[in-house]
């Protein structure tokens, strides 16, 4: 009787302090500030005033993972990344909870793709799923809260405290095998019978593909101007049958040039030309090998985008290469910034360049195997094995040592700034020797956000690659999708009404201002002012009301379309945006003043960080990083497109080409955009939203309900996708980080042949050592929240 | 100023030092308490991954124990000479009044000199911080 009345004791005191510690901790979680892509924009913004997870009781996300003991999984994970995630986690103090928010990391989500791990449970296990898209900020909340509920409900702390046998706490879920307790079928699980979507329209086996039996009118033809007439007859002159002007293009002078006259050719254009072709723009390739035409293509293209600044116009160089792995010739002597572009054409088609001072893959993982953007490359991670915690466990990341050479100095520190760092602004790390505080060396390791986009590229549907354009750039939204709609619509010729264009260009004017937002707090962040956190987010969610108001999407809306936008405005967008256009200014002049003139920031900002002009136009620097050393180059001013001519705004610019510089140039960018953004509202078109011509469109719904023609568009334009005509475009926009481009290859198929996106991020963070080395290393943490760059657009 | 009375001072019974005492193994007591409650409750759980330094996610590379900078050395000693020198000058002023005109010039040669070092190090780049690119 006493033994069983002592252990009825024993279980009801530890019962109760059962209670107490998960009533604690449930009320105390600490998460850590760790984030993967799009996810944790939500993420943070959970924290923020509107949504103030601090009510919750976990608050102040945690930079080191000894400090934390909830991670949110927020984002993709990456094959590259996911040692670091597994060793983050162990990291964590015990007892630790994990949170899987998103579709990618519950699952892969839309990256079905080589790169991506198909679920993070793979190699951790998971408490809680939180599904969308990206999640909003409200879910985050939600699955903080059931994650307090199965603390709460589950959990029995109290023995293991007392050193006594039984007990569970913290995450105990084991983890997901795929085959056994997960499957990872795009189909879902028992469909194997069935191909899977899309998968006969997808190289390099497409064999009914029934796109074949459908006509469209040729690519558009576009009449070359004089200057690039004179300068295909001054190529031709001086380089003889070396070079080959092609025929006819669908937006800029091509020409073809064979691979042993390339390198003077190019140099020939940079230098001697008139005018002279001074930045590369990119540099690109394009496996020919799965052509439908195939002996009229080589087996890979090289392909050079060349821009003029005197011009203002763009020059496409193809170059033909023959062979299985061809060798050709580095040009990082002609343009330092090629250095990259040369490594990522080695790293996703194996070809070769010789001279090059560094050639090594750049984005996979040093151990990878094969060419991901090979047509015999299987694209989809679902056709490979599965990622476990064994791989987790052995492909570690290049020590260090690797990338900064040590000569010199053996009592150099070498350091490692990410890729998991609250700074760093996403996943890239940065390799750091030191010299006492100054940096006397820095190399790049990217590739921790390889999403393999332009893989993906090649098989979704025209529509359907949409909704991954606004996740190249996850913070400018809709801003993303404008280059590659009128990339698409230049090609197919698609004529877009000026409502749908007045319409694009607002909302990429309210992404831009978002951007800015988000980079003016966090920048001040960086730089050691929280307030204006709390500021700038609140604007932020006003804007992203408005978006949602009219697009139903806060991040990624993907509203844009082929010939026009997904639907007309609603009732009250007027009214919000004027509101917003109201508030703003006086908003903006109260918390931009604490900065501007604040004496602790300009001495963080001002001399630091500097590039000079030619060294910026030589690297293939854009956008406001460009503008702060002087020069006055917009493409919504020198190159036009959707209406931007019809706009009244100024181009800001700065001189120095430093930190303040460029937080000036912003600024002001803000001021410019809510301008735009006053005159589209004011001055918004009547008539369609979308274009007439049905032929590539999703029609307009009312119309596809009413005549059978635009239901047979409809029913072919949504399910097999329309044809495109064969062809290539390249458009490139001034989103709000630079210049991004697209350059679409088709091959007269429902899918693009070729989806190159050249992002702003890839050439402005390659500067990154001319603009750090010599400086302290706390003034490389002001100096990479100023070049403002984010990862999916440098790693897509 | 009263004089101090010695006698039973030091004695444990004595009124003020029973206290202090008591407090003092209270203190200790309290102290040891929690930090055995602290390691005994506390979880431990050490994996080799655990015991890692963090540096970024990235198994970090090489020894942190390099030869530091000299310029870390000179801020040390700069502070410890001129905050060394404050103590001697605080002592003076206390005593200032007993010390009179005497004490002042020496202690005025004192501070000439300490100033004529802190213009040295100066003039000589001493107090020069931060990377070389901004020294020069």
């Amino acid at each position: 009787m006493g033994t069983n009345q002592q252990e009825g004791m024993n279980e009801r005191f530890l019962d109760s302090v059962d209670v107490l510690v998960n009533w604690a901790r449930k009320y105390s979680l600490w998460p850590m500030f760790f984030g993967l892509s799009c996810c944790f924009v939500e993420e943070a913004t959970a924290l923020t005033s509107r949504y103030d997870l601090a009510r919750f009781g976990a608050e102040v996300l945690r930079a080191s993972p000894r400090q934390a003991d909830l991670l949110i999984v927020s984002g993709t994970v990456f094959k590259k990344i996911a040692p670091v995630v597994l060793r983050l986690y162990e990291q964590m103090a015990e007892p630790k909870w994990v949170i899987s928010m998103g579709s990618c990391s519950n699952c892969g989500g839309m990256y079905d793709v080589y790169s991506v791990v198909q679920g993070v449970d793979q190699i951790l296990p998971v408490d809680v799923y939180i599904p969308g898209c990206p999640p909003r900020p409200e879910a985050v909340m939600q699955g903080l809260v059931m994650l307090q509920e199965k603390i709460a409900a589950e959990e029995r702390p109290a023995r293991s405290i007392f050193h006594l046998p039984g007990g569970t706490q913290g995450t105990q879920r084991p983890l997901r095998v795929d085959g056994l307790t997960k499957s990872r079928d795009p189909r879902g699980p028992g469909m194997g019978g069935i191909p899977i979507r899309g998968s006969s329209v997808v190289p390099p086996k497409f064999p009914d593909s029934r796109t074949d039996l459908m006509w469209t009118s040729p690519a558009r033809r576009v009449e070359l101007n004089d200057g690039d007439r004179a300068l295909a007859d001054v190529l031709k002159d001086r380089f003889g049958d070396a070079v080959e002007p092609a025929p006819q293009s669908s937006d800029m002078l091509t020409v073809q040039v064979r691979e042993e006259r390339l390198k003077d050719v190019l140099r020939f254009l940079k230098t001697e030309a008139a005018p002279r072709y001074q930045r590369l723009d990119d540099l690109t390739a394009v496996d020919e090998s799965a052509r439908r035409e195939r002996d009229r293509y080589p087996d890979f293209s090289l392909v050079y985008h060349l821009l003029s600044f005197e011009a203002a116009s763009k020059l496409r160089i193809k170059v033909p290469l023959h062979g299985e792995a061809p060798t050709t010739r580095s040009v990082t002597d002609l343009w330092p910034s090629a250095n990259w572009y040369e490594r990522e054409v080695f790293d996703l088609f194996g070809i070769r360049f010789e001279g090059h001072p560094n050639l090594r893959r750049i984005l996979l993982p040093h151990d990878w195997e094969g060419h991901p953007l090979r047509k015999s490359y299987a694209g989809r991670a679902t056709e490979m094995t599965p990622y476990t915690l064994e791989d987790a466990r052995k492909c570690q990341p290049f020590d260090g040592g690797v990338y900064v050479k040590q000569d010199g100095g053996e009592h150099r520190l070498i350091l490692n700034m990410g890729p998991h760092h609250v700074s760093t602004h996403g996943l890239l790390r940065y390799v750091v020797a030191l010299e006492g505080e100054e940096i006397t060396g820095l190399e790049m390791d990217l590739g921790y956000h390889h999403r393999g986009v332009e893989k993906i590229g090649e098989r979704q549907s025209w529509h359907q690659f949409i909704p991954y354009c606004a996740r190249v750039d996850y913070l400018a939204g809709a801003a993303n999708d404008l280059p590659y709609v009128l990339a698409v619509e230049a090609l197919a010729d698609i004529r877009v009404p000026e409502r749908a264009q007045v319409i694009r260009v607002m909302l990429s004017e309210l992404f831009r201002l978002s951007n800015h937002l988000v980079w003016f707090a966090t920048y001040a962040h960086d730089v050691g002012a929280m307030t204006p956190n709390f500021y700038a987010f609140r604007e932020r969610e006003m804007i992203l009301d408005i978006v949602e108001l009219i697009t139903g999407g806060r991040l990624h809306p993907s509203w844009f379309r082929l010939g026009g936008v997904a639907a007309d405005l609603p009732d009250g967008w007027k009214e919000a945006v004027d509101q917003f256009v109201n508030i703003f200014p006086s908003r903006l002049q109260e918390y931009e003043r604490l900065i501007r003139e604040n004496p602790i920031f300009k001495a963080r900002t001002m001399g630091i960080g500097r590039i000079s002009l030619e060294n910026a136009m030589d690297w293939g620097v854009t956008g406001p990083n460009l503008r702060a050393c002087g020069l006055d180059w917009d493409l919504r001013k020198k190159m036009p497109y959707s209406g931007y001519e019809n706009f009244q705004f100024e181009v800001p610019i700065a001189e120095g080409g430093d930190c303040y510089a460029r937080y000036l140039v912003r600024v002001e960018e803000m001021r410019q955009s809510l301008k735009i953004i006053e005159q589209a509202a004011a001055n918004m078109p009547s008539g369609r939203t979308m274009t007439d011509d049905y032929r590539y469109v999703l029609p307009k719904r009312t119309d596809m309900l009413q005549d059978i023609e635009s239901l047979i568009h409809h029913f072919v334009n949504v399910t097999r996708g329309p044809k495109i005509p064969r062809g290539e475009a390249y458009m490139s926009c001034e989103i709000p980080r630079g210049e991004q481009g697209y350059y679409v290859v088709s091959d007269g198929l429902g899918a693009a042949y070729r989806m190159r996106i050249r992002g702003p991020g890839f050439a402005n963070v390659q500067v990154m050592p001319q603009l750090a080395v010599g400086e302290s290393i706390a003034d490389l943490i002001a100096i990479i929240g100023s070049v403002d760059y984010i990862l999916p657009d440098i790693d897509r | 100023m009263q004089p101090i009375a010695c006698e039973g001072v030091l004695s444990p019974w004595e009124p003020g030092v029973f206290s202090l005492a008591l407090f003092t193994v209270l203190v200790l007591a309290f102290v040891a308490s929690q930090l055995f409650i602290a390691s005994w409750l506390g979880e431990k759980k050490t994996t080799p991954e655990k015991a890692r330094p963090y540096e970024s996610g990235i198994i970090p590379t090489g020894t942190a124990r390099l030869r530091y900078p000299v310029p870390f050395y000179l801020v040390a000693i700069f502070f410890l000479v001129f905050d060394v020198e404050g103590a001697y000058i605080f002592s003076w002023a206390v005593a200032c009044e007993e010390l009179g005109w005497a004490g002042w010039l020496q202690m005025t040669f004192f501070i000439g000199l300490l100033l004529v070092g802190l213009v040295y190090i100066w003039k000589n780049g001493g107090l020069d911080w931060g990377p070389t690119s901004k020294k020069e």
